[in-house]
Parts: structure tokens; C-alpha cells; sequence
């Protein structure tokens, strides 16, 4: 987001003192009602932050709804500016600019792989969905590498991607996997369009979309077809002697790995598993096997290239009109019959396939 | 004290646990968090999220806000039990 003039909203986040000894739910949920209060506050500290939080909030609100819904020519060659950064083991954003677009290789492999993968997802979305980087109207790819000290974790923080190199015991370096770098991307594609709220049954469903597109981008870049994808979110990202094929499975959700060390994965496939959790806000990160797998079971009825007809119904209930950033498993899952019937008829094959899929993952529609 | 790590890319829990009686390290710095004064966890998709409970007080937060003795606290906690 270099050059947007927006303000890090990681840093600014507003000091709130709520009490959380009784209803846990209340510490991870700042309403715009309550932020409003604060704002009225007598402390002056507690007040200014509030303040900014409510405009940082107001003007990713502006943004979204003026930023198009790329419609370019379709002749227009997009062209992607990316730079990738160097934390150099601090925890400091973004860190120092290391490779530019059109730079030649750095010889640091981190670096530059996570240039070719910040390329590769650019290509998909512009070569897929015609559409012009992560806000649709041509946004710089920022990434910053080399974060933390054996840092295990990849995140979006709002403006750009943040990577750490693993703690090599448990897992490898983030930049390794292109689906990572995907699903970090596709965090931002839906801070643009849905604006999923990251809490919840809204939260799951961002996770799913980050997961779902993450994969897609890798098929596409592998050219396989749904029968010959391995539907698996971060292939090689377990460290040698971890018991698993990577971190989710959209195929078999709760399937991807069972070790000593990290557990067993705790997706559920099914509505009637659903998890109900504070943690992971609102568990994020485990209920969005639902969705993967609604997506999974539509591509796999389908056959072919997922990305042609299953991607394509996403995409367009992703970026579609009925979307808000509460949207629910079951607003979801009747705005993409919806726009399985604009693309391909209400009675097609494709519709069929949609329902099916919900039905199979016991979402009501 | 624990503490529970939530989220992540990886959304995989993990939890510490540690006694201040037995642990002066940790009383010092106990003593230098106020929970009542943490600020809310944020929504950054796949940040981490830290549960602190200190005696059944619960505070939530999220990894960019843990500064100062409540991150030395927490990864204290954490580090010291896998």
C-alpha cells in the first residue's frame, strides 16, 4: 500500500481499557458504537486514539466503496510493481527495500522468491479474473522478509505482507510456498472488496477466501486440473520430522497433519463440527475447512481447470454487491448460487453443483 | 499465569504456563502489567492472538500490540514450556 497515504493501522489501533474477566468475547470486539464512546472520554490519551482509529476506520470505508471493481479493457496489460523488503531478524515494518520491480536477482533466495511468488499471484489474478492487482486498480505488492527471529508465522497486516524464515524445527520459511503468498494477497483482495470482518463466521469465510484463491493460484501456476490438485495450503512448510502434508486440507478438512508437537489439525468438514471458540477470533483459522470444502466439492463436480468455472462463481460473489463485512455461511453460500446462476443460468449444471456443495457441508441456504 | 497463542497462519495453539511463587522473574514483571490497560487485540488476518490469564485475569491481545514487559512477560511464559 506504498503511496496510498493511509495511516498503519497496526499502529494505531486504539487503547481501549475493557474488561474482559467476565465476557471474553467483549476484549476482541471493538464496535464502531464503542470506539464512539471513548472518543467522548475524559482521558485525553484514551480519547486521541480513539479518535483516530473511528477516522482510520471511516476512510477505509470511503476507500472501498470508490475504488472500482476493475472493469479494464480487455486488452490492457496490467504490469505489477513489487518490492520486497529485508527486516534483517528485527520486527520492524517494513524494513529495508531490497528488490525493486525489475531488479535482477539479489542472490538471497528469500528475497527473491518472494518477488517471482508476489509475480506469479499478480499474473493469476490479472491472467483469471482480469483483475488489476489487490484493489483492482494496479496497488504495489510490498513484502517484507527475513522478519523476527526463527519467526514462524506469515501475515497481512493491511498494507503489505510480513514473512518469517520458521523456527526450522517445526516449520520452514514462509516465503517458500507460492499458496502462502496467495493467501496472504487474496487477505488484501478482500480488505477491497467484501471486507470480511476477521472475527467469526465473516472471519472464517475470509480465511476460506485467502485458502481457496491461494490454492487456485497454485494450480494455475502448476496447470493442474481439480482431480490432479492436491488441495493442500501449505505444502512444505512442515519442517522435516513434523507428521503432516502441510497446515490445511480444503479436500479433507481436519487431515493435514497429527504430531506429537502440534497436535492434530482441528478443521471440521461439516456444520454439525462446527467450533465455537474465542480463540483465533472466533476461530478463523479452523471453521473456514467448511467453506474450503464447499469450494472443493463444487470444483471436483465440475472437473477441469478449478480456477474456469468454481474460482470464477467465487471471484464474483467475493467482489459481487452481496456481500457486507458480516456476511455469514449462509449469505455466502446463497450469493454464490446467485451468481452460479447470472454466469451459467439458474437450472445449469454449474447452479447444480453449488447447492450440492452446500448441502454436502450442511450449510442452510 | 498462562498464556495461549492463538492464530497465525498456521492457527495452531500454543500454551504456557508458569507459577510466580517459584518464579522472581515473573513476579518482577507481573508486577509491571496493568491487563486492565491492554488494548484490543485488533483484526490482522493471521497476526498472532495471546489469551494472558494472571490469577483468573483475563486479558486478550493481539501481537502488535504486545510492547513492552507485557511481550517480555508473554514470550517468557510461552519459551519456557513447548
Amino acid at each position: 500500500m506504498t503511496g496510498s497515504g493511509l495511516p498503519n493501522p497496526v499502529k494505531r489501533v486504539a487503547w481501549i481499557t475493557v474488561s474482559c474477566q467476565r465476557d471474553l468475547m467483549r476484549c476482541t470486539i471493538v464496535p464502531p458504537h464503542m470506539l464512539e464512546r471513548v472518543a467522548r472520554t475524559d482521558d485525553p490519551a484514551l480519547r486521541d486514539m480513539a479518535r483516530r482509529t473511528l477516522v482510520l476506520s471511516a476512510t477505509q470505508r470511503v476507500e472501498r466503496r470508490t475504488l472500482p471493481v476493475a472493469t479494464a479493457d480487455p486488452s490492457e496489460d496490467f504490469a505489477p510493481r513489487r518490492t520486497v523488503h529485508d527486516a534483517a531478524t528485527r520486527q520492524e515494518l517494513p524494513g529495508k527495500a531490497v528488490r525493486s520491480e525489475g531488479d535482477g536477482p539479489t542472490g538471497d533466495g528469500v528475497v527473491d522468491q518472494s518477488y517471482d511468488w508476489l509475480g506469479v499471484t499478480f499474473d493469476y489474478f490479472e491472467a483469471v479474473h482480469r483483475r488489476n492487482s489487490i484493489d483492482g486498480a494496479g496497488l504495489s505488492l510490498v513484502s517484507t522478509v527475513h522478519y523476527g527471529v526463527d519467526y514462524a508465522n506469515a501475515f497481512w497486516n493491511g498494507e503489505q505482507m510480513v514473512y518469517g524464515d520458521g523456527d526450522g524445527t517445526l516449520f520452514t520459511g514462509f516465503t517458500g510456498p507460492l499458496d502462502v503468498t496467495g493467501h496472504e494477497l487474496v487477505h488484501g483482495v478482500t480488505q477491497y472488496t467484501a471486507n470480511l470482518e476477521y472475527f467469526g463466521q465473516s472471519g472464517a469465510l475470509n480465511e476460506s477466501m485467502s485458502d481457496v484463491f491461494g490454492s487456485l493460484i497454485k494450480q494455475w501456476h502448476r496447470g493442474q486440473t481439480a482431480d490432479e490438485a492436491d488441495w493442500i495450503i501449505g505444502e512444505g512448510l512442515l519442517a522435516e520430522g513434523v507428521s503432516g502434508v502441510g497446515l490445511r486440507s480444503l479436500k479433507a478438512p481436519g487431515t493435514a497433519y497429527d504430531d506429537p508437537r502440534l497436535g492434530k489439525d482441528p478443521q471440521p468438514g461439516h456444520m454439525r463440527d462446527y467450533v465455537e471458540t474465542y480463540r483465533d477470533n472466533g476461530g478463523v483459522h479452523i471453521n473456514s475447512g467448511i467453506p474450503n470444502r464447499a469450494f472443493h466439492l463444487v470444483a471436483t463436480a465440475l472437473g477441469g481447470h478449478a480456477w474456469e468455472k468454481a474460482g470464477r462463481i467465487w471471484y464474483e460473489t467475493l467482489t459481487g454487491r452481496a456481500m457486507s463485512p458480516n456476511t455469514g455461511f449462509a449469505a455466502f453460500a446463497a450469493a454464490t448460487i446467485e451468481a452460479a446462476g447470472r454466469l451459467y443460468g439458474a437450472a445449469s449444471i454449474e447452479t447444480a453443483a453449488v447447492k450440492e456443495a452446500w448441502d454436502g457441508v450442511g450449510v442452510q441456504r | 499465569m498462562t498464556v495461549v497463542r492463538s492464530g497465525g497462519f498456521a492457527g495452531i495453539d500454543r500454551r504456557g504456563e508458569s507459577d510466580t511463587a517459584s518464579d522472581p522473574v515473573l513476579r518482577g514483571l507481573v508486577d509491571r502489567v496493568d491487563l486492565g490497560r491492554v488494548p484490543p487485540p485488533g483484526r490482522i488476518p493471521d497476526q498472532f492472538v495471546y489469551e494472558i490469564d494472571i490469577d483468573g485475569r483475563v486479558a486478550t491481545v493481539g501481537e502488535a500490540q504486545l510492547t513492552g514487559p507485557l511481550r517480555e512477560l508473554v514470550h517468557h511464559v510461552l519459551d519456557g514450556s513447548v
